[in-house]
């Protein structure tokens, strides 16, 4: 399947920040009939680098090119039950893809990785820029009502800052040319236009967090969110995510052949 | 000129040939421009090689001007901009941080002016 790599390269190793970024040891995935293969599992380390929602991995820090990327989608993170201490897996819920297992240096870096894997996915992102936008349509009616009392009462001592009447009007954003040229559109699209589900009287809920198989993780990580309902069933597999998993077939493919490829020089090396 | 089936999924855009299942293939959009072409045609390009142009003919003006303002919106980045934008607002009118209760407030993907251009 093609890829625009360059693009995605360039993506990839360009100096916008990162979400998050360190050393980790990935787990060979062997096919099956590689059935000569001892059964032993090995690991390789890589430089993982997280933007948005792919995860790059790299062979060295400074390596220019990744060698393999993982779209962040229709994925749960989840605490490993793997010999290795500190393991972690991302499991997609597209049946035929494969799962990669991977392995921080200590405890805190795992529960650093697998809050913000959990977190990466464009859907997550999605549902909260839809409550912020609510949050702040509902706040600049409160303002533009200030001689009313407040609709809700939700968190206790919440200040109002009355001393900037001047209300941004939702309409009116700024353009921001940084980035890649992207702008600010004019009030519609999905900004504006975003359907907005049933909310009970007045009390916004938080979204709750992506839906998770119960694990350590959700304790470990990160600090308890009010109002989240108890945990989401799992998504049912969407056709779209499929998609994803051919992404990432292509990219294990290249690497299964540049490994074949290391391993016949390595045999023709001995006598 | 090919026909393809063309689908938007977050921020990638897959086209398939109109009779299968499988893509053939997919762009990353991410630090992309979308522009208008001639009529009923926009085009994709990348930050890196803007010369390089994807170009896409609808069936009409109207479908051309959805594309456009979808593909515009697509990427992750435009997201985060728009999440601290938001955050931001709400902050200066109500005086509290409408990520605090997400516990992701701290995160330095969220932070105003940390990104480096």
């Amino acid at each position: 399947m093609k890829l625009n790599e360059r693009s995605v390269a360039h993506y990839a190793t360009c100096d916008s920040p990162a979400d998050h970024a360190g050393f980790l040891r990935k787990r060979v995935e062997r096919h099956h009939h590689h059935a000569h293969h001892h059964n032993a599992t090995s690991y390789q380390r890589r430089w993982f680098v997280l933007k948005g929602n792919l995860l790059f991995y790299f062979e060295e820090r400074e390596s220019r090119e990744p060698v393999g990327l993982v779209v962040l989608e229709g994925c749960t993170v989840e605490l490993c039950e793997a010999a290795e201490e500190f393991a972690f897996a991302i499991r997609f819920d597209d049946a035929g893809a494969r799962a990669y297992v991977l392995v921080a240096d200590g405890q805190a870096a795992m529960e650093a990785w697998v809050k913000a894997l959990s977190r990466a996915s464009f859907d997550y992102m999605r549902l909260v820029v839809r409550e912020l936008e609510k949050q702040l349509e509902e706040a600049s009616k409160s303002l533009a009502a200030c001689h009313k009392s407040p609709r809700r009462s939700s968190s206790s001592g919440r200040k109002r800052h009355l001393s900037n009447p001047a209300l941004l009007p939702l309409q009116e954003k700024p353009t921001i040319l940084e980035n890649g040229y992207s702008t600010w559109g004019s009030g519609g699209g999905v900004l504006g236009g975003a359907a907005c589900p049933d909310r009970d009287g007045g009390h916004a809920k938080p979204p709750p967090l992506p839906p998770r198989r119960r694990s350590a993780a959700s304790s470990a990580a990160g600090s308890p969110v009010p109002g989240l309902p108890p945990a989401m069933p799992e998504s049912p597999v969407s056709p779209e995510t499929a998609c994803f998993s051919k992404l990432h077939s292509w990219y294990g493919q290249e690497i299964a052949v540049l490994r074949r490829e290391w391993q016949e020089r390595q045999k023709r090396g001995h006598p | 000129v090919k026909k393809r089936l063309v689908k938007l999924v977050v921020n990638f855009l897959f086209y398939f040939r109109t009779d299968e299942a499988e893509p053939i293939g997919a762009l990353l959009l991410e630090h992309c421009r979308i522009t208008k072409e001639e009529e009923n045609v926009f085009s994709i390009s990348f930050v890196e090689e803007p010369e390089r142009k994807y170009c896409f003919e609808c069936d009409s003006e109207e479908q051309c001007q959805e594309w456009i303002e979808a593909l515009k919106r697509a990427s992750y980045e435009f997201m985060r901009r728009s999440l601290i934008f938001y955050r931001n607002e709400i902050q200066k009118m109500t005086g509290k941080d409408p990520l605090e209760q997400y516990g992701i407030s701290e995160e330095a993907r969220f932070q105003l002016g940390t990104r480096k251009q």
